[in-house]
């Protein structure tokens, strides 16, 4: 007879339980019907409709726009977190506030304020438009929604790992010869890099299933600038919800691809570190 | 020659942090900064280093002025407290940090970084830990690592801030008398920060005591301890009792008790003495006994003198009850202006 591993942590059998019960529920089960509905449909049916070139334009629009806002997110919101933990200034608590408006706002209000400035009359695009760039209503558009509401992921997943690097080990990297490039390049984004990359991974999916802020600005032109979360809502106005639910599997499975690579990225180097 | 600090202030807001220092550590030389929390030790160490700036006097390196040069182009070697290792690098890749940072033509081969390396581990008396990280290390493992991390680059001198601070009591015994060693066999210029007056004395060839952002003194161990230079290092260093008495005629005296000789302008003034420089006898202060306890062969008392708020110290040869009334009369003492 073996007796189970006393601990003084109560009640694991039933805390994990309650989390795979709530993961189900909230998670998984609603996901699960996404692959049953699109089940419904024959392989060639459904390949017809989830890869069709209308399709695959949306889709390469949604993750390209997504990828490069959270490789911009990465830039700037590191920036952003670096601020506002290494120096001290009147207003910082008001700049972190700032940070996480994106979160509060109502998303389709964040896309109608975004169409009014960067419109082709809009208070910044009307300096854009005699240069030749266009932004509403195209790409780049998409990608600067994308960039709002992405903005809090990455300075809220830095932050506090910046915070525990501190200062004496860019100092004692420096006293040993270093130079502010290499302090950075060798000592904190290795140590941030993980945080980093957590941060542009939440930024990443949360690009690619926004919709309210991105189809004011996106102009939603089929083959140009429509989102795959919006040929999703399209089909589902057709009242053709297989075929909504086919793109909808598509898109989770390259989510999910992408993020499982990233947290695989991180395993390896916690495994490289071995605590 | 060695290190050389003319006039040097610091003030951070409102704080004035440091009041113009002067000090030198002559080549080959081991200094203490020793005092309290907030007396400007670490401060001026800061600045020795180049990670601080002075708002007014000058560092000068072998007679070469360096005040403005930062930290990275000084040459030293710094030792933080908690360590300051990299913890995504190996042991090995830690100790080389220093050399691979150089610039691609003052850099030494791979094979000779890892000669090197070796070499330093072998020194710290880690051999064969290189690949291991940081987190697999002990505390004291640790700082050893951030040591020979700081020699890599040869430094000119080095600078240690509390750098048996985060360890435990018999680590900290052990990495000090080794660090010792250490330092005779490399004969470096050092300079190390502390607040724990028996790390100072036991280390320092000179101990440098610091309070409020001045120095009080500078001498070596046996003379900050039997010959201290204010009423602020002798409670500082050592156990001490303070005794208000008045000079009348180069002699002090406690209301009507004559301690002895004092050279002193008359006045009142406070007596210091050791708990050890005490013995019991009839004409002594009278004072009562609060607590008995034996110490070193001898008994350890503390007692109540009137009108003395913080009880004495002393150590007798014959234990007297609790409660009791002894007369206590310090053989050896130091005036200073109250």
């Amino acid at each position: 007879m073996t007796r189970a591993k006393r601990s003084v942590l109560p009640g694991f059998g039933l805390t994990l339980g309650l989390t795979l019960a709530y993961l189900s529920i909230v998670v998984l089960i609603p996901l699960s019907t996404v692959f049953l509905k699109s089940a419904g449909m024959g392989p060639a049916d459904f390949a017809r409709v989830a890869f069709s070139e209308r399709a695959v334009a949306a889709y390469r629009l949604s993750f390209g726009a997504a990828l490069a806002a959270a490789a911009v997110n990465a830039v700037f919101g590191m920036l952003v977190a670096w601020v506002l933990v290494r120096y001290r200034f009147i207003g910082r608590r008001f700049v972190s506030a700032i940070v996480d408006l994106p979160f509060a706002l109502p998303t389709a209000v964040a896309g109608i304020a975004l169409t009014a400035l960067w419109a082709a009359d809009g208070w910044i695009g009307q300096y854009l438009a005699p240069l030749g760039i266009k932004v509403a209503y195209t790409s780049l558009g998409v990608t600067i929604a994308l960039v709002f509401v992405g903005l809090p992921f990455v300075v809220r997943s830095v932050e506090p790992v910046l915070e525990d690097v501190g200062r004496d080990l860019e100092e004692a990297a420096a006293s040993l010869g270093a130079g502010r490039f290499t302090i950075f390049r060798r000592v904190i984004l290795p140590a941030i890099g993980p945080a980093l990359l957590t941060g542009f991974a939440l930024a990443f999916a949360r690009g690619v299933g926004e919709y309210g802020s991105v189809i004011f600005i996106a102009g939603n032109l089929p083959y140009k600038t429509e989102i795959a979360p919006l040929l999703i809502v399209t089909q589902l106005e057709q009242y053709d919800y297989a075929g909504a639910t086919a793109i909808a599997t598509v898109m989770l499975l390259l989510a999910f691809a992408m993020l499982l690579a990233v947290n695989l990225t991180q395993v390896w180097r916690r495994r490289r570190m071995e605590r | 020659m060695g290190i050389t600090v003319t006039g040097v202030a610091k003030t951070f807001g409102s704080f004035a942090a440091l009041h113009g220092i002067d000090l030198d550590a002559q080549p080959g030389e081991f200094l203490a900064l020793l005092g309290p929390s907030g007396s400007g030790k670490t401060t001026l160490l800061r600045i020795i280093a180049g990670l601080e700036f002075p708002d007014a006097g000058t560092v000068a390196f072998d007679n070469e002025d360096v005040t403005g040069r930062p930290v990275s182009e000084r040459g030293v070697g710094f030792v933080f407290q908690q360590y300051a290792l990299f913890r995504h690098m190996t042991i090995a890749d830690n100790i080389a940090f220093g050399l691979t940072v150089r610039p691609r033509r003052d850099r030494p081969a791979k094979a000779e970084i890892a000669r090197r390396v070796d070499e330093l581990l072998d020194l710290v008396q880690l051999p064969g830990l290189g690949g291991r990280y940081p987190a697999q290390l002990s505390g004291g493992q640790r700082q050893r690592v951030a040591l020979a991390r700081a020699l890599a680059v040869e430094p000119r001198f080095l600078l240690l801030d509390e750098p048996f601070g985060a360890l435990d009591a018999k680590v900290r015994k052990d990495l000090r008398r080794w660090l010792r060693g250490l330092h005779d066999r490399l004969g470096l210029t050092s300079i190390f920060v502390t607040h724990d007056q028996e790390e100072a004395l036991e280390l320092a060839d000179r101990v440098v005591v610091m309070d409020h952002g001045v120095i009080e003194q500078v001498a070596p161990p046996a003379d900050i301890y039997d010959r201290p230079a204010s009423a602020f290092v002798f409670g500082f260093v050592g156990e001490s009792n303070c005794l208000p008495v008045t000079v009348r005629a180069g002699r002090a005296w406690h209301h009507d008790i004559d301690l002895g000789a004092a050279e002193a302008p008359d006045g009142p003034a406070n007596a210091w003495f050791r708990p050890h420089d005490v013995v019991a006898d009839d004409t002594g202060i009278p004072a009562t006994v609060l607590l008995a306890r034996p110490k070193n062969g001898l008994t350890r008392i503390e007692a109540q003198v009137a009108g003395i708020d913080k009880p004495f110290e002393a150590d007798l040869a014959t234990a007297p009850a609790v409660g009791a009334t002894v007369h206590l009369r310090p053989f050896r003492f130091r005036i200073f202006p109250a």
